[in-house]
């Protein structure tokens, strides 16, 4: 689940994987609130879950814990 | 008669909603919009449940007709409001400075036709699978906290993005922009400018003629240091907002000093080098002030003029 969600947002980004800081606030990895949306919007797709985006769920490591417990 | 699925959605006349001006957008205006055969809208800005719950009184004993409230998302009462606007089971609610969806559910459940404002295609779509009625899509020609994208980009492809109904927003003043609008594959607009002007609006005299005497070039964009950009009409205090947001000396915290009240000194006490006078890009357009009834009446017969004319290019 984490590589999928990995690949996803280094994809948006345009950037390689191993690049992509999971345990780092969105906003520090260059994501804005309009990019996760978006990013959101795919994951859902990708992953065929539901996604309350909360303030809480401000990194890819508490992102993949959510979907996980889904 | 204009009509579109909008007016069948909202149970209104015209496709035409009022902006949730905060200080502006009071019981009053909103009442009179929707007596006009809009949808007035009351804005909850940063007022708690009691002082919101007051004003939804107070325009019940002014219409019979549908009126919504807009929710501030970064309100510190945004809990209480989200609470009394089901309690009031207040038809129609629209959503600003946020992500609404922890309260879709229990607005839903209310009865609530909920509409949330948003600045991208991404964000109307995750609104519109959390059970959204429509969207605002709002260009950054708007007053206030604007967004990044303009209307006549945003609108179209909020519209390819999802298949509820959107309302345009953004530099919409006249009959031209609602025909524009409705070319772009809006249902309906929402004003928020020309409204400021109408007699049933409470705003300070000062801000009024303010608008009427704006020219095209008369607004200013200040706060993108501060990740929230805002357009207000260019006077001292916006001036003055703007080179201390270029002065690296001067912190955030004493930026956002600075504008606190800003709005209310506008709004209120019509305070002309003091206030922030919150204003979109189609001030300009403005030049008459006129009644709610005036102004929509006004709108939609320019629009059906628009695009009765529209023909002569085929």
């Amino acid at each position: 689940m984490k590589e999928k969600i990995v690949d996803i947002i280094a994809a948006y980004k345009g950037v390689d994987a191993a690049e992509i800081a999971t345990d780092k606030p969105f906003n520090e990895i260059g994501l804005d609130s309009l990019d996760v949306a978006e990013l959101v919007m795919q994951i859902e797709d990708a992953c065929g879950v539901e996604i309350d985006i909360t303030p809480e769920l401000n990194c890819i490591d508490k992102l993949v814990e959510y979907i996980e417990s889904k | 008669m204009l009509k579109t699925k909008l007016c069948e959605l909202l149970d209104i006349e015209h496709p035409i909603l009022q902006g949730g001006m905060a200080w502006v957008a009071d019981a009053h205006l909103a009442a009179a919009v929707s007596n006009a055969g809009g949808l007035g809208i009351i804005a909850a800005m940063n007022a708690n449940g009691a002082q919101l719950r007051q004003q939804i009184h107070l325009a019940k004993e002014m219409t019979n007709k549908p009126f919504g409230v807009n929710v501030m998302l970064m309100s510190p009462y945004v809990e209480e409001a989200a609470a009394v606007i089901c309690e009031e089971k207040i038809p129609v609610v629209t959503t600003g400075a946020g992500n609404p969806t922890r309260f879709m559910a229990a607005w839903k459940e209310a009865g609530c036709k909920v509409i949330p404002v948003v600045p991208s295609a991404a964000l109307a779509k995750m609104v519109e699978r959390r059970g959204a009625a429509a969207v605002i899509a709002e260009g950054g020609e708007s007053g206030g906290h604007i967004g990044e994208l303009n209307t006549m980009a945003l609108v179209p492809q909020v519209c390819d993005a999802v298949s509820i109904p959107v309302i345009a927003a953004g530099g919409i003043a006249d009959g031209r922009g609602l025909a524009a609008a409705l070319m772009l594959g809006a249902c309906g607009v929402q004003m928020g400018t020309r409204f400021i002007v109408a007699d049933e609006c409470t705003a300070h005299d000062n801000f009024k003629e303010k608008i009427i005497a704006a020219k095209d070039i008369d607004t200013i964009v200040t706060g993108k240091r501060l990740g929230h950009p805002c357009r207000a009409l260019k006077n001292d205090f916006s001036r003055k907002f703007a080179e201390m947001e270029y002065d690296m000396s001067v912190s955030n915290e004493e930026l956002e000093q600075y504008g606190v009240g800003a709005l209310r000194r506008a709004v209120v006490d019509g305070d002309l080098q003091g206030g922030s006078f919150l204003c979109g890009e189609c001030a300009g357009l403005v030049k008459e002030r006129m009644s709610c009834r005036q102004i929509i009446e006004d709108v939609v017969n320019g629009a059906q003029r628009a695009l009765g004319g529209a023909s002569q290019w085929l």
